[in-house]
C-alpha cells in the first residue's frame, strides 16, 4: 500500500487513449482506470494470474520511435501482461470480439445448459460473459458430456464436475490464500477436474470461500442448495458476529428466513474472505432451539408470562437485592446492550459485580488486554509471533491477513505454541511449549532478543523478533494456570525488542472488545465472574443475571456453575437460544439475535461496527438494550432512549475513546476507536480529532 | 290524420318488427352460461396449471424463473431435490412449495413465456372466483395436472 507512491509509472494506450498505471501492473488492472472492463474466469485480482481461460485476450503492441505501433501477431492474455513504456492495447476490435465468442464457444461446448437448476444461475459469469461477449446460439449439436453431478467434497461444498471450466480459482485459492491446498487438478487437458487429495473430504477451514470464488456453479453451498435464487434474495450488509475479527458480510435473507451468507468486501478487516464458521453457522438464527416466549418460574415450573408481569419481578427482585445482585455477559451484546447493562447493574441495582470474562485466569490489569495494532498492520510488519492457541482457529481471518504478510510480503513469522498449529507451515521459527512453561520461554527469549545467550531451538526465534514484531495472541492466554503472568512476560517480549506498541491480546467473543472497552468488568471492590458464581453457590449473591450467555459452555468449572445456578435465589436468562441455564432459570427472557436488532460491535482492532436490523424478531424476543431501558423506567423513571443511536450518543459522552463516534458516522467501514491514552491526549490537546 | 299516424308510428314499428324477425333465422350469439360454454380462442390466457410429462413425473424444476419474470411479483416457489425414493420430477430439482396469488397476477403469461421445460401453462378456465381472499393462493396441488388426465391433451 505505501509503496504503491514509489512506484515508477509508465505510459500506456488503451482503445487510443493514453493513461499513466505504475510500471508491471496487469493490464486487465490498468483499464479499469479508464472504466473499461475486460471479461475473466480464471483471473482473480486477490491470487496470482495464470492465464488459463484465455477469455482477457487484447491486442497488444508497442509504439516505436517514430510514432508508428507494431502490433503483435497474436493476440495476448491480460491478465499476465504487466504494463510497460510505450505499451499499446486495444481491447475492443473486432477480431477480439470474434476471439471471445471463440473462447465462450469452446467453453459452453463441456458446459451443461442446466442454468435453471444451477444454484449460480443469476449471478454467474459464465452466464454474463456470455450474454455480453458470447454468440448468442449455438452450433453444437453432439451430444454433451456427461460427469458426476452434485458430488459433495464435504459438509458444506458440493461439487459438479460437468459444470467445471477449469479455471483453477478454487485450487489456487486453497494453495495461495488458506495455504492449506487442500484441492489439485487431477488429469490432464479435457478431462482435468479439481478435487481433493485422493478423494478425502474437503476440511479447509476457509472452503467456503471457493463457492464464491468459482466463476460457474461448479463449486455450490450444500446448505445453499435450491433454497432459493438470486432474485428471490434480498440482501443487506451485516457483520458476522461468530469471533471478534468482525468480518464484513452480506446476509442474504428470504421470507424473514436467513437463507446464506457471502463475503462483503472490507480491504481493511477481512478483505472479501469468510471463514466457514462464519459463513455456514448462522443456522441457530432461524432454529428451533430459540427462546420466543417469556417464562417466569411459578410453583417449580416455568410458565409463559407477558413482558411487564416479568419486569415487574425482576425490578423488585433485583432492586431489593442491591449490592447482593450481579450480572454475567456473554460475547455476543452489542456495545449498546453493554452500556445499559452497566448503568443498569451500577446504579439502577446499585450493585458492584459485574463480569463479561470466562477465562480460568482474570486479569486485573487492563494493559493485559491492550490492542494497538490494526488487522491490515500486520501485512507491513517487520515480524510477526503468533502465540498461544492455533490462530487460524481463533481468529481465522486475521490468520489469512498473517498469512497474506508472510506469502506476498515476505513477513517472518514464529510461532510460539504448546500444539501443534497451521502457521507452523510457513513459520521461520516454531517454538513448543510444555503447558505451564510458557513464562519461562518467554522470559528466557526477551532475555535473548535483549543479546543474551540462551538455548537452541530459541536463537532463531530471537533473532526475528529483535529487530520488533507485532503481537497476535488473544485472551486465551488467560485460560493457561500462569495467565496473567504470561501477559507480563509478553509484553516485557514486546519491550524488549523496542516495539511495545506491536502488543497485542486480541478478544475472542464477538464484541469482547466492546465490553473491555466499556468497562463490564467488577467496579472498585465489586465481584469478578469467579467470585460471582461461587458466591451465588454461598447464597450471597441473591439474584443473576445472565445476558447472553451460558455459563455451562463458557466457564471451565461446571461443578462451579451447576452449584451456583441452584443456590441463587433469583436467576434471570436473557438469551437467545435455550441453554442449559434456562433449566435454571426463575426468568427466562427471549432475545434477538445479531440480525434481529440494530446495534454496534466493537471488533479486535477496536473497529466500531454497525449492524441493521435485517429479520423479524422471533417471538416476542426484545433487544436486551430495550428490556434495560424498561428496566430502568419502571424502577427509578429514568428516561428511556428511543434508539440505539440515542444510546450510542451517551456512550460518545461519557466514553472519551468513543468521542466523535454516532450512528451516521458508522456507515461503511466502521470507526476505529482511538486508543485509550490517545483519546485523554487528542481531548486535552486538541479538543478530539476525527 | 291517420295517414301521419301510420306513417309516423305504425310504420317504423313494423319496419323494426321486421328487422327483429329477420334476425330471429340467423344463429344466436349468446349462450346459455353457465350450462353452456363457448369454445375460446386457442391463446387465451387464464388460469395455469403445473403441467406433467406423459410418465406423470412433474415438468415443473422449482426453478423459479417464472416467479422472477412475473412482474406482478404473484409466484413463490420453493424447491428442494429430488431424491430416488421420492422423485416428483425427472433430473436433480422441483417445487416443493409452489403458489400463485390469484388476485395479483394480471394473466400476461410471462411466466408460460419464460418457463424452461413448459411446466407453467395458462389455459382456458376462467371461473376463478371466490369468496375469501385465502382461498386466491392457488397451492401446487392445485395447480398440477391431475395424474389421471395427464397425457390427455
Amino acid at each position: 500500500m505505501g509503496s504503491a507512491a514509489e512506484q515508477k509509472l509508465v505510459k500506456i494506450t488503451v482503445n487510443g487513449t493514453e493513461v499513466e498505471v505504475p510500471e508491471g501492473e496487469l493490464i486487465v488492472e490498468s483499464v479499469k482506470r479508464l472504466g473499461l472492463e475486460i471479461p475473466i474466469f480464471c483471473y482473480h485480482p486477490r491470487m496470482k494470474p495464470v492465464g488459463m481461460c484465455r477469455m482477457c485476450l487484447v491486442e497488444v503492441g508497442f509504439k516505436q520511435a517514430d510514432g508508428s505501433v507494431r502490433m503483435m501477431p497474436k493476440p495476448q492474455a491480460g491478465c499476465t501482461l504487466p504494463a510497460s513504456e510505450n505499451l499499446v492495447v486495444v481491447t475492443d476490435s473486432e477480431s477480439i470480439h470474434r476471439d471471445r465468442k471463440g473462447v465462450l464457444e469452446f467453453l459452453l461446448a463441456n458446459h451443461p445448459l442446466d442454468c435453471p437448476i444451477c444454484d449460480r444461475g443469476g449471478e454467474c459469469p459464465l452466464q454474463n460473459n456470455t450474454i455480453f461477449y458470447g454468440p448468442s446460439t449455438s452450433r453444437f449439436i453432439e451430444v454433451k458430456r456427461h460427469l458426476p453431478k452434485a458430488v459433495p467434497l464435504s459438509e458444506y461444498v458440493t461439487l459438479d464436475l460437468e459444470r467445471c471450466i477449469q479455471c483453477g480459482r478454487c485450487v489456487r485459492f486453497t494453495e495461495e490464500i488458506s495455504g492449506d491446498s487442500q484441492l489439485a487438478f487431477r488429469f490432464r487437458g479435457a478431462e482435468m477436474q479439481p478435487s481433493t487429495f485422493e478423494l478425502t473430504d474437503f476440511t479447509s477451514k476457509f472452503s467456503g470461500n471457493v463457492i464464491e470464488v468459482c466463476p460457474v456453479g461448479a463449486l455450490t453451498s450444500s446448505k445453499y442448495r435450491f433454497r432459493s435464487r438470486p432474485w428471490d434474495l434480498e440482501t443487506k450488509a451485516s457483520i458476522c458476529t461468530e469471533c471478534g475479527n468482525g468480518c464484513n458480510v452480506w446476509l442474504d435473507y428470504r421470507s424473514g428466513k436467513l437463507v446464506r451468507i457471502n463475503g462483503r468486501t472490507n480491504e481493511l478487516v477481512n478483505e472479501e474472505w469468510t471463514c466457514d464458521r462464519g459463513k455456514f453457522g448462522q443456522e441457530y438464527i432461524d432454529s428451533p432451539e430459540r427462546l420466543d416466549r417469556v417464562l417466569l418460574r411459578k410453583a417449580d415450573a416455568l410458565h409463559e408470562s407477558s413482558w411487564p408481569e416479568a419486569m415487574d419481578a425482576i425490578a423488585a427482585r433485583f432492586v431489593e437485592s442491591g449490592d447482593s445482585s450481579a450480572m454475567l455477559v456473554g460475547p455476543r451484546a452489542t456495545n449498546e446492550d453493554l452500556y445499559l447493562a452497566r448503568e443498569i447493574v451500577t446504579k439502577t441495582f446499585g450493585s458492584r459485580n459485574l463480569d463479561h470474562r470466562w477465562t480460568k485466569n482474570l486479569p486485573n490489569n487492563p494493559e493485559a488486554t491492550a490492542v494497538h495494532s490494526r488487522i491490515a498492520d500486520f501485512e507491513t510488519a517487520r515480524a510477526i509471533l503468533i502465540f498461544g492457541n492455533d490462530l487460524s482457529d481463533e481468529q481465522p481471518i486475521l490468520y489469512l491477513r498473517v498469512r497474506k504478510a508472510w506469502s506476498q510480503f515476505n513477513v517472518p513469522v514464529v510461532v510460539i505454541s504448546d500444539r501443534a498449529t497451521s502457521a507452523d507451515a510457513f513459520a521461520e521459527a516454531v517454538v513448543r511449549y510444555a503447558p505451564g512453561e510458557e513464562v519461562e520461554i518467554l522470559t528466557s527469549l526477551s532475555g535473548m532478543v535483549r543479546g543474551g545467550g540462551g538455548s537452541e531451538d530459541l536463537k532463531r526465534a530471537s533473532e526475528i523478533l529483535r529487530g520488533g514484531f507485532l503481537l497476535a495472541a488473544s485472551s486465551s492466554v488467560f485460560n493457561s494456570a500462569s495467565g496473567e503472568a504470561t501477559a507480563v512476560a509478553l509484553r516485557d517480549l514486546c519491550a524488549s525488542a523496542g516495539t511495545p506498541d506491536g502488543y497485542n491480546l486480541f478478544a475472542l467473543g464477538a464484541n469482547e472488545q466492546g465490553a473491555r472497552d466499556l468497562g463490564i468488568l467488577p467496579t472498585e471492590g465489586g465481584k469478578d465472574t469467579k467470585r460471582i458464581l461461587e458466591a451465588c453457590a454461598s447464597g450471597e449473591v441473591k439474584s443473576l443475571w445472565l445476558l447472553h450467555c451460558d455459563p455451562f459452555s463458557l466457564y471451565h468449572d461446571r461443578g462451579l456453575v451447576e452449584r451456583a445456578l441452584e443456590n441463587v435465589e433469583f436467576l434471570v436468562v436473557q438469551d437467545i437460544l435455550a441453554t442449559e441455564a434456562t433449566l435454571f432459570a426463575s426468568a427466562v427472557l427471549p432475545s434477538c439475535s445479531h440480525a434481529e436488532y440494530e446495534g454496534t460491535y466493537t471488533n479486535i482492532e477496536r473497529r466500531v461496527q454497525r449492524v441493521p436490523r435485517i429479520l423479524p424478531p422471533k417471538g416476542s424476543a426484545r433487544p436486551p438494550w430495550q428490556v434495560f431501558c424498561d428496566l430502568r423506567l419502571a424502577a427509578t423513571g429514568a428516561m428511556p432512549f428511543f434508539g440505539p443511536s440515542e444510546v450510542m450518543e451517551a456512550i460518545a459522552k461519557e466514553h472519551s475513546q468513543f468521542a466523535g463516534v454516532s450512528y451516521s458516522g458508522l456507515a461503511g467501514e466502521g470507526c476505529v476507536l482511538a486508543s485509550a491514552d490517545s483519546a485523554l491526549a487528542s481531548a486535552g490537546i486538541e479538543g478530539g480529532g476525527g | 290524420m291517420i295517414t301521419e299516424i301510420v306513417g309516423d308510428v305504425i310504420r317504423p314499428i313494423l319496419g323494426g318488427l321486421s328487422l327483429t324477425a329477420r334476425r330471429l333465422r340467423r344463429d344466436k350469439a349468446t349462450v346459455m352460461y353457465p350450462e353452456e360454454k363457448r369454445e375460446l380462442p386457442p391463446r387465451t390466457r387464464w388460469r395455469h396449471v403445473l403441467a406433467r410429462y406423459e410418465n406423470g413425473l412433474e415438468k415443473c424444476i422449482g426453478c423459479s424463473l417464472c416467479a422472477g419474470a412475473c412482474p406482478a411479483r404473484c409466484i413463490y416457489v420453493e424447491a428442494a431435490e429430488n431424491t430416488d425414493e421420492e422423485r416428483y420430477s425427472p433430473g436433480e430439482r422441483y417445487a416443493k412449495r409452489y403458489e400463485i396469488n390469484m388476485i395479483r397476477c394480471i394473466f400476461c403469461g410471462f411466466c408460460q413465456e419464460a418457463c424452461p421445460t413448459g411446466a407453467i401453462v395458462l389455459r382456458k378456465d376462467f371461473e376463478l372466483a371466490n369468496y375469501h381472499r385465502d382461498d386466491f393462493i392457488y397451492t401446487k396441488e392445485m395447480l398440477l395436472e391431475p395424474l389421471a388426465i395427464a397425457g390427455e391433451q
